[in-house]
């Protein structure tokens, strides 16, 4: 097991070094053993596309504990069950002032709104983390055709309900907040609940379909 | 009830802060300098959790409409009750009618104002905390303005206590940062990594006023990537102090509002140091020093003396 030190209260579980749907199988394995078994020095855990966070209480365990423990329970998590993964359709109003920088995709990809649009739907893409702010899923894997640089200079302030692409990655702001993705589209559907649980709509391994709204 | 005359720059509702969610990006948006939010806290009678009021700026003004007791901590503040001066870090009574007002801000950036007895705020997943960019927790998910209420109920006979002088940090710039190495050190040059990081040879950074609640940025010497190295990660999780490097270089201090980020790790704020960060101030200079683990933890340990003071262990 890849385990390594962050600052004094972390530990970082690497299961590898690219996104896709192994890796990430493994790091899901990992975030579900981890929160059944619910060990009290544990106080996060930040599963992403290649590795867990793991946030700890220094006054209940220490790292070398911690560590000791984790490998031991190692064949454990291998055999952790995993939740079925939830579907979720958003629909998608594409382009025109819904989608700020359709126009700049198009040309970057030199395909035309249409085809942008159609490639974007054609694909039934995996929660791979849920992060930055609440509720922001990392959705994968974006077709190769699609693959477009963040902005240089990040957006102040991204609408709520944008649909944005960036490098091999689609993503939905839950809230209007800065953001550097290139915006496609706008969803209505609510994608966080502060007040209701499970309060994120998605969670890490979910799938998610695009459709198209008028 | 207390009333907000007038709000200062920005006046939030804090707290320890939220966790356990970070799988869904929930971040801590906890107070920025925790032992000065559990101090004032212990000041007033209550719990080292319970909230407090995140002040930046002069001019808050706050009117009681009841009996209570209340506690200024953080930022070293000069501030008046109606027309006696009250001394910060310590607790003073406060009656009903009486109005509170913050006139300078002497050392230091944000302040924490606690009262005795229970603020009646929104509790979000177990915090009371403002995530202010979702709009949810503390007072209605936004900073307080003029004519802003907040109930009070449970109000205690708080003792008068004071903080002693010695646990009270100093706030002045230059602030100098202890560090430990982040997980994509090895990305940078070694001739660069010396001129952030080593004693005596370390440039000094400046606070730049793009900063805010989610991240402290500095402007100085840009880092340089070693030849080959990619400038951004496969997005992982973050943890608060972490000094993030983007492409042009100059860092950034994430506090406690992100989970996860796409630029490299090249350091961590040790906790020692964390509480700090809440004081620095556009234009501030900032120098680092990286330490061992041994060392960070061994600096962590030596404040188990002040937070046991306040109740906050």
């Amino acid at each position: 097991m890849n385990l390594t030190r962050y600052g004094e209260n972390g530990v970082r579980i690497k299961f590898g070094d690219a996104i896709n749907l192994e890796i990430h199988e493994e790091v899901r394995r990992c975030y579900f053993f981890l929160k059944a078994i619910h060990l009290p020095e544990i106080t996060d855990i930040t599963p992403a596309f290649t590795a867990c966070l793991i946030h700890f209480d220094t006054r209940k365990t220490s790292f070398t504990k911690l560590a000791e423990l984790l490998s031991e329970r190692e064949p454990d998590m291998a055999l952790a069950a995993l939740p079925e993964p939830a579907v979720h359709e958003i629909a998608v109003r594409y382009g025109g002032v819904h989608g700020l920088d359709m126009s700049f995709v198009c040309a970057h990809c030199g395909l035309t709104e249409d085809e942008v649009v159609t490639i974007h739907m054609a694909e039934l893409y995996t929660v791979f983390t849920v992060g930055f702010i609440p509720g922001f899923p990392y959705l994968g894997v974006l077709d190769r055709r699609l693959n477009t640089p963040r902005l240089e200079t990040p957006r102040v302030r991204v609408p709520k309900g944008s649909v944005g692409i960036a490098q091999r990655q689609t993503g939905i702001y839950p809230f209007q907040s800065p953001g550097g993705w290139r915006i496609i589209g706008q969803t209505e559907t609510s994608l966080f609940d502060a007040k209701k649980e499970p309060y994120s709509l998605m969670q890490i391994g979910d799938k998610v379909r695009f459709i198209q709204e008028w | 009830m207390v009333e907000i005359v007038r709000p200062a720059m920005y006046t939030i509702v804090v707290d320890k802060g939220r966790y356990g969610q970070c799988a869904i990006g929930v971040p801590p948006s906890a107070a920025l300098d925790r032992f000065a939010s559990a101090a004032s806290n212990w000041l007033t009678g209550n719990d080292a959790s319970s909230p407090a009021l995140e002040v930046i700026g002069s001019g808050l003004v706050l009117r009681f409409s009841v009996d209570t007791a209340c506690a200024i901590t953080g930022a070293k503040v000069k501030a008046f009750l109606d027309d006696r001066e009250v001394e910060p870090w310590t607790t003073f009574r406060v009656s009903k009618g009486g109005t509170l007002k913050v006139v300078e801000v002497l050392e230091g950036f944000r302040y924490y104002v606690s009262f005795s007895g229970i603020m009646m705020v929104d509790k979000i997943m177990g915090s009371c905390a403002t995530n202010l960019e979702c709009g949810f927790g503390g007072y209605r998910g936004r900073a307080l303005a003029a004519g802003d209420r907040i109930e009070l109920t449970e109000i205690g006979l708080a003792d008068i206590r004071i903080v002693p002088q010695k646990y009270i940090p100093r706030m002045h710039p230059p602030h100098t940062l202890r560090v430990v190495e982040g997980p994509e050190a090895h990305y940078f040059s070694e001739d660069s990594l010396k001129a952030m990081f080593q004693k005596h040879f370390q440039k000094s950074y400046t606070v730049s006023n793009m900063s805010n609640r989610a991240g402290i940025r500095l402007v100085g010497e840009p880092l340089i990537f070693r030849e080959g190295m990619e400038k951004s990660i496969i997005s992982e999780g973050v943890m608060p102090g972490t000094i993030q490097i983007p492409g042009d270089g100059q860092p950034i201090i994430i506090l406690y509002e992100r989970t996860v980020g796409g630029y490299t790790r090249v350091a961590i704020v040790i906790r020692a140091d964390q509480d700090l960060l809440s004081h620095l101030k556009p234009s501030d200079s900032v120098i680092f020093e990286m330490v061992s683990m041994d060392e960070a933890e061994r600096l962590w340990l030596g404040q188990r003396g002040k937070l046991f003071h306040v109740n906050a262990l």
